[in-house]
């Protein structure tokens, strides 16, 4: 119902600006083809003849729209011409009024806004295949739009701020991303940006106001229960809020970034594992960063400065606090309030201090601390909150050694939900393991890919994505994983490709073996490069490949020659 | 070494040399050019299309394709020889000859495309 208003206000604002122009101009029309037809004319040899009403129709047009073609069909008389004349004012006066109309009605602002809405709902309509709907694009929303391009995975994008949506149209994705300049927590919009569709797999609510995405959660819990949100909240009583709504993924970047530097400081090679799967350009497998454990300081204790305190806390680490409201911390060594300067710094004992957060809400701040402990203590180590996207070339000058930022910490994370959702499992799995085993699975895919970057794919064992293995696995021939990832110019060799994980109905197989034998409707997760994913895929795909790899011998591929085949090993083996 | 590779390779290759024996010479000249040396090259052909037949891998499809153009047009002119042979006392005319050529010069086309196809297909698998 909602769609159909949305045309109906299209074609209503034309309607109401266009009445006037249309009534002007059929009256003109009117009187001028009644008056060519009724006034008396003569043909050829002088005979009276009035003009036939489609002659007096086809002369008022081309005269009106000011073309002109002559006198037709006869040459006029005076009486005839003195009407043409009137015809002439007439008519070019009319087509003016309507076409100024027109221009009038295009540059409403009312009517863009219906046309862009009425758009918009209709391209987001025609969309086939699945699609994310993400509300707010700001830093976090191009981010996470840019991961999603990547993908090849469409976003509908919904924003307040026509700025922002300016700058969505100037992006050169590879898909269509829709965009409306509208109110998200409006219900209309989100059912014209396509909650309601079927093929919508996830509503993300990145807005900086707190109080409009908990907003645009309830209405879209309400339009579509089953519909999965994932919402970036760091407020205690909007988290409670969101999570009585249900099947809502909660996003705390700075619990996120409190967990990566936990795990920073007991599990250095996982972490530094899931940089690398997360494609962080500051992390190269293989060379965990060392996170010290000595005495910390902690400039700032707002929402991130707290995150990171528990954290610390948890870790058997006991940081002093320099904030200038902070007060009653429990477990704190001891808490400094006045603003991180180079006073204050000396004052909490930067001299033997192992390691500095510099987590404040201002940019500038937290450069000005990074620069003083530079100079006070060059060899501690840092990490740096950065709040504005903009400047992330000041941010890279800094040489931090950890940078949170924020928007990217969210946008990884949400993509990570989004796209495989499998590899979260797949690192909680490996800190449950322990760091040796991460410390196999990482020396396994560095001797494999080397320094190149991870690339993760998942294959689902289906006919769209592995026809070739569907039809093996179907004639109830064994397929292990080893056979499958071999290499088909070389098969003792094989494919830049691991399987991380591989999910089966309920189960979790993790770091399957080489010898895990696949089944249909396996959802596999692979880690490689992307020379090895259009490989693999050749193979799943080419059922000829797929034989030469399982059975290491050319098939004949024509009757004839497998018929000759058939015939040579009965002949061998006459049972 | 795969024996069907070898087998479907000489095929190919032989059609192929034996229609370009074919066009060889002056177009419109029918003593130039055999009408054995076309029989044979559209037999030789139809063996390949046969030995295609059953392959359902992509490369399979096109060599498929392009060796039943082949087939197409190497009959073609083989029938206009038929329905023309007896305009001359020596075969053909000059006019329909040049028709002849002309078709035994396509599947010449197609043939050679068929054999790219091959060669490619032989130098990516590599094995």
């Amino acid at each position: 119902m909602a769609i159909t208003s949305e045309l109906d206000r299209v074609s209503m604002v034309v309607l109401r600006y266009m009445r006037g122009p249309i009534f002007a101009l059929i009256v003109v029309y009117a009187i001028g083809i009644t008056g060519m037809a009724l006034i008396p004319g003569q043909d050829a040899d002088g005979n009276p003849a009035h003009m036939s009403l489609f002659h007096a129709f086809y002369f008022f047009t081309f005269t009106a729209t000011t073309t002109g073609f002559g006198e037709i069909p006869n040459e006029y008389t005076d009486a005839q011409r003195l009407w043409a004349i009137v015809c002439i004012y007439m008519g070019v006066v009319a087509w003016l009024y309507a076409i100024g109309s027109i221009f009038r009605l295009v540059q409403n602002p009312h009517f863009v806004l219906a046309l862009n809405e009425h758009r918009f709902a209709r391209s987001v309509r025609a969309i086939k295949e699945p699609f994310f709907i993400v509300c707010g694009f700001g830093d976090t929303g191009s981010l996470l739009a840019r991961g999603l391009d990547d993908h090849w995975m469409r976003g509908v994008i919904i924003d307040i701020d026509p700025e922002r949506i300016k700058a969505l149209k100037l992006r050169d994705y590879h898909v269509d991303m829709p965009g409306l300049c509208a109110d998200p927590a409006v219900p209309k919009h989100l059912i014209d940006a396509g909650v309601r569709m079927p093929n919508c797999r996830a509503l993300v609510i990145l807005t900086v106001d707190e109080e409009i995405n908990a907003r645009i959660s309830t209405m879209t819990r309400l339009l579509n229960p089953d519909l999965r949100i994932l919402c970036r909240s760091s407020s205690k009583q909007h988290i409670a809020q969101l999570n009585s709504l249900g099947n809502v993924t909660i996003i705390n970047p700075f619990e996120i970034f409190a967990q990566l530097l936990s795990m920073a400081i007991t599990a250095p090679r996982l972490h530094n594992l899931n940089g690398c799967l997360v494609r962080n350009p500051e992390s190269t497998l293989g060379q965990p960063i060392q996170v010290p454990s000595g005495d910390w300081i902690i400039c700032g204790y707002g929402r991130m400065g707290k995150w990171m305190y528990r954290h610390f806390v948890r870790n058997g680490i006991k940081p002093v606090i320099i904030d200038p409201k902070a007060a009653n911390i429990k477990g704190a060594a001891r808490i400094i309030n006045a603003h991180a300067s180079r006073n204050s710094l000396k004052a909490a004992g930067i001299d033997h201090a192992a390691g500095i957060v510099a987590g404040t809400d201002n940019d500038h701040a937290n450069l000005s601390i990074l620069m003083s402990v530079h100079e006070l203590k060059p060899d501690a180590f840092t990490i740096l909150r950065q709040n504005d996207h903009a400047n992330q070339v000041a941010f890279d000058a800094a040489r931090a050694d950890l940078v949170l930022q924020s928007s990217l910490t969210t946008a990884r994370r949400v993509l990570k939900h989004l796209i495989s959702p499998q590899v979260q499992i797949f690192v909680d799995y490996l800190r449950d393991q322990g760091e040796d085993i991460c410390g196999l699975a990482v020396s396994r895919l560095k001797s494999m890919i080397g320094d190149k970057p991870l690339h993760l794919w998942q294959v689902k064992i289906c006919v769209e994505d592995a026809s070739a293995v569907v039809e093996h696995l179907r004639q109830c021939l064994a397929l292990s994983l080893a056979e499958l990832t071999r290499n088909p110019y070389d098969l003792e060799d094989s494919l830049q490709c691991m399987s991380l994980s591989i999910a089966r109905g309920e189960q979790r197989i993790m770091l399957p073996a080489d010898g895990e034998l696949l089944q249909l409707d396996d959802e596999l997760l692979f880690c490689g490069t992307e020379y090895g994913e259009r490989m693999l895929a050749a193979s799943m795909n080419n059922a000829y490949t797929l034989d030469y790899l399982v059975t290491g011998e050319d098939k004949p591929r024509g009757y004839l020659f497998r018929w000759l085949d058939r015939r040579g090993r009965s002949a061998e083996n006459p049972a | 070494m795969n024996l069907e590779r070898v087998v479907f390779g000489f095929v190919i290759i032989l059609a192929l040399t034996f229609t370009f024996a074919f066009v060889m010479g002056d177009i419109d000249n029918a003593s130039h050019h055999n009408v054995w040396m076309l029989t044979i090259a559209i037999l030789i052909n139809l063996i390949a299309t046969g030995l295609k037949l059953g392959d359902r891998s992509q490369v399979g499809a096109l060599l498929l394709a392009s060796s039943l153009v082949v087939d197409v047009l190497l009959i073609a002119a083989r029938v206009v020889w038929i329905i023309t042979e007896n305009e001359t006392a020596s075969g053909p005319s000059p006019e329909s000859m040049a028709n002849i050529v002309s078709l035994a010069g396509g599947a010449l086309l197609a043939s050679l495309v068929t054999v790219v196809i091959l060669v490619g297909d032989t130098l990516i698998s590599r094995r």
